[in-house]
């Protein structure tokens, strides 16, 4: 049986727009689009991050404005602000890390060019120390221009106590993942990945308050369910798994995701923000430490060394690979991860999907068929 | 004066000039190692100069997917990457260098294998993604020269500009490890000086379109940019630019245009349709028109300032390429080449396979129609794929286009 906090929680991470109509009559909301903006700055401004997901409503208002093979991402993003919520903000944040990212900033603040706008340059590459240094400058401009917009500079000690905040959110969503990976049959993958998805949209402290009471109540439950028994373990990799049926698909044939390293989770949550030094530095040591995402530049090999990390570490039978169609960046990797997964004798099932895919029966046959014929599930 | 005449006087003409130069620059690429150099693959804009004064040649993947694309090889060598599990949704300069990886097809012998690669993303970020691919195959190191978007804010423009420094000499840093050699910076200044003079001669061979009528259209443009991409930096590339120049000033001065009863000027955005080429010159001629130039030919029209230090010079140039400014800048850019060059017309490319280029054209063409109160004609096709690129639909819509202009012509707008 539910608890009421898990129930709240799934509420706002499927209809985020209605359930938190009122977050507007509190704070200004900055949105922001995955991945990297360091929403601890935008937090310690006293302004609501919001983090853009896009939507699965068919494409009407975007299409214009876009080539027709952009990403869905980037379109279903756009689509969610011109279409539907472009009210619902008070400005936007957004970071480049692909030509589609970068160039779909300038069509953006074309859009909004009475709402605050920044653009948020993150290092595309990580490989070098001087990635980390622009992170943190980048953070240090961010901090500025977030200050003359609420015409509040933002001092250390609220930005201590964003990252206070925002680790702690973090911390308990990696317990809350540890206790799902060992006890599947307390929560659906589905369930679980929205827990996480609230956190995007909800007030960080009342996002930690509603966990904490979902983390007692895992507690006390874990003890009288069973363990793995009947589930397999998978890793999911790519970027964001949409729409979120997919995780849907994943429960009907009991697929326990033991790891990840997708924005829209691990990114997220993973490493926290050091407590001490300068505020930058220290979310650029998060920044840098950060799962691979495919692109930004990296040694070449992440693409496929983290992944056989992960399934070893977490003693997964399979990786699922989300690849977004006309995602460019995925679209370069995923021929050299098929070859040097079969190499080592992983088996890989890669879903191609778009936000707008609403027919999920070809996915589901070709998964069923996967866990049938691969990894000999009934 | 013919390519004849100039022989008889002894002296090669740039055309020629051109073929020696490509000629030498591609076996001093292929016996690179025999005489202690080493080949780079990099990005078409890209701070080759560090290379040239370190004894690394540079080679352009994307030169060589060109010369496949013109030949038409591009549907087969995509195909060839396609089976092994690549998109056909990718740039077609990508498809054909893999493709050619896979079958080892190439109109012009191939080209020799990389010992480093560098791929500046103020062009795009596609070249990342093609030459991590290309890093894996090769087992050489990858350096991606990162540059943020050229935002306008002047304080941000500082630090950008500190952080491509920095990488610059991260650059360097990755260039002695990968040759063993001390690098020389007076090497480098000399460089300069020549990638400075030949980047100024190919800013006013590109300004010879100013003239009426035009003394070149955007095709010799296309054709005669090759040199100063691969071989800036060097002497070559400053004598071969002003024979150029020389050349078609003369034609200039004589009021020879490439289009008798010139009528039309258009602006081109994008990157060309590489395998119509010439159909396209040819049908616009047919009318009058000529395309006289782009933002993309113009990429490699950069001033660089010697007297400052050629780290900051040259990050000053490399990132504000027009595919790493703003939309509203890049807008200015071409506004001014059309009060430039006096150009009433446009035909707007959206290059399914350059996103870099391509995603914010509509966007583009808004701004451009409303501030020059000129029609554009927008369409959406493949640079190098014929696959994807609908004949009868676009002539059609091209020739709609023009007899726009000649309405206009006659209304007297
Ligand atoms: S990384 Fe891929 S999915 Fe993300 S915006 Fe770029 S193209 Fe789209
Ligand atoms: S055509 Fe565009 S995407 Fe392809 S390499 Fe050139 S700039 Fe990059």
């Amino acid at each position: 049986m539910r608890i009421g906090a898990l129930t709240k929680l799934l509420e706002v991470a499927n209809a985020p727009y209605d359930r938190l109509a009122d977050l507007k009559k509190k704070k200004r909301i900055i949105g922001s689009t995955l991945a990297d903006v360091p929403e601890e700055l935008i937090y310690a401004a006293g302004l609501h991050p919001f983090l853009i997901l896009g939507t699965n409503n068919p494409i009407r208002y975007s299409a214009a404005l876009l080539p027709d093979n952009s990403c869905s991402l980037a379109r279903s993003n756009l689509e969610l602000v011109v279409g539907y919520q472009g009210d619902f903000f008070d400005g936007f944040i957004l970071s480049q890390v692909c030509d589609t990212t970068q160039h779909l900033c300038d069509i953006w603040k074309r859009k909004f060019s009475d709402h605050y706008f920044e653009n948020f340059l993150a290092p595309r590459q990580v490989a070098r120390p001087s990635a980390r240094d622009w992170y943190a400058q980048e953070c240090r401009r961010l901090r500025k221009e977030l200050g003359k917009y609420t015409g509040k500079e933002i001092t250390d000690d609220d930005l201590w106590r964003s990252f206070r905040i925002y680790n702690e959110n973090r911390a308990l969503l990696r317990k809350l993942y540890d206790i799902k990976r060992e006890v599947p049959a307390l929560m659906t993958n589905r369930e679980f990945f929205d827990l996480v998805k609230a956190t995007f949209f909800m007030d960080k402290e009342e996002h930690n308050r509603l966990l904490r009471e979902v983390l007692d109540w895992a507690e006390q439950q874990k003890g009288h369910l069973q363990g793995q028994e009947g589930y397999f373990k998978l890793i999911i990799a790519g970027i964001v798994v949409e729409p979120p049926n997919i995780y849907d698909l994943i429960d009907e044939v009991k697929g326990n995701i033991v790891g990840d390293n997708l924005c829209s989770a691990s990114r997220y949550i993973y490493h926290d923000v050091p407590l001490e030094g300068d505020p930058a530095e220290a979310l650029a040591e998060r920044h840098v430490r950060k799962p691979h995402f495919s692109p930004i530049n990296s040694d070449v090999e992440r693409i496929y060394k983290d992944l056989l990390e992960l399934y070893r570490e977490k003693g997964a039978e399979t990786i699922f690979y989300i690849h977004i169609k006309y995602c460019e960046s995925q679209d370069y990797d995923l021929p050299d991860i098929k070859v040097r997964m079969r190499q080592e004798g992983i088996p890989l099932l890669e879903l191609e999907t778009e936000y707008q895919t609403t027919h999920l029966a070809q996915m589901k046959t070709r998964l069923q068929a996967f866990c049938e014929s691969v990894l000999g599930r009934m | 004066m013919s390519d004849e005449a100039q022989q008889m006087r002894g002296k090669m003409s740039a055309k020629e000039l051109s073929r020696k130069l490509t000629e030498e620059y591609l076996q001093d690429a292929r016996t690179a190692h025999e005489h202690g150099k080493y080949v780079a693959y990099t990005t078409a804009v890209s701070p080759v100069e560090l290379f040239v004064a370190h004894d690394v040649i540079p080679i352009y993947p994307e030169n060589h997917s060109v010369a496949c694309l013109t030949k038409r090889m591009g549907t087969e060598l995509s195909m060839a990457m396609e089976k092994k599990g690549y998109t056909s949704h990718l740039c077609a300069y990508a498809r054909s260098d893999l493709g050619y990886r896979i079958t080892g097809k190439s109109p012009m012998g191939g080209i020799p294998d990389p010992d480093f690669l560098l791929a500046c993303n103020a062009q795009c970020f596609t070249l990342t993604k093609w030459f991590e691919v290309l890093s894996r195959k090769y087992k050489v190191p990858l350096f991606v020269f990162d540059t943020p978007q050229w935002i306008r804010d002047p304080g941000a423009r500082k630090e950008i500009l500190k952080y491509c420094i920095r990488q610059l000499q991260e650059l360097i840093a990755a260039l002695e490890e990968l040759t063993g050699k001390k690098y020389d910076y007076d090497r480098l200044a000399e460089v300069m000086v020549y990638s400075r003079d030949a980047s100024l001669l190919y800013r006013k061979f590109l300004d010879m379109a100013a003239y009426k009528p035009s003394p070149i259209s955007i095709f010799d443009a296309l054709i005669h940019m090759a040199i100063t991409v691969y071989l800036r930096g060097t002497p070559q590339a400053v004598h071969y630019y002003q024979t150029l120049v020389d050349e078609v000033q003369e034609k200039a001065d004589k009021g020879i245009g490439v289009v008798e009863n010139e009528r039309f000027r258009l602006y081109w955005e994008n990157l060309p349709i590489w395998f119509k080429f010439r159909d396209h010159f040819n049908l616009l001629k047919s009318y009058g028109a000529n395309i006289l130039t782009s933002l993309y030919v113009h990429a490699w029209s950069y001033e660089f300032d010697i007297s400052k230090d050629p780290l900051e010079t040259l990050a000053e140039n490399y990132v504000s390429v027009f595919s790493n400014v703003t939309l509203e800048e890049r807008a200015d850019m071409a506004l001014e080449l059309f009060r430039r060059y006096c150009l009433n017309g446009s035909l707007m490319f959206i290059n399914r396979s350059c996103k870099a280029v391509s995603f914010a054209v509509y966007e583009l063409k808004d701004i451009i129609t409303e501030k020059t109160g000129v029609p554009a004609l927008i369409f959406e096709s493949d640079m190098g794929d014929p696959r994807f690129y609908s004949e009868t639909q676009i002539r059609t819509r091209i020739e709609a286009y023009l007899e726009t202009l000649q309405r206009r012509e006659a209304e007297g707008v």
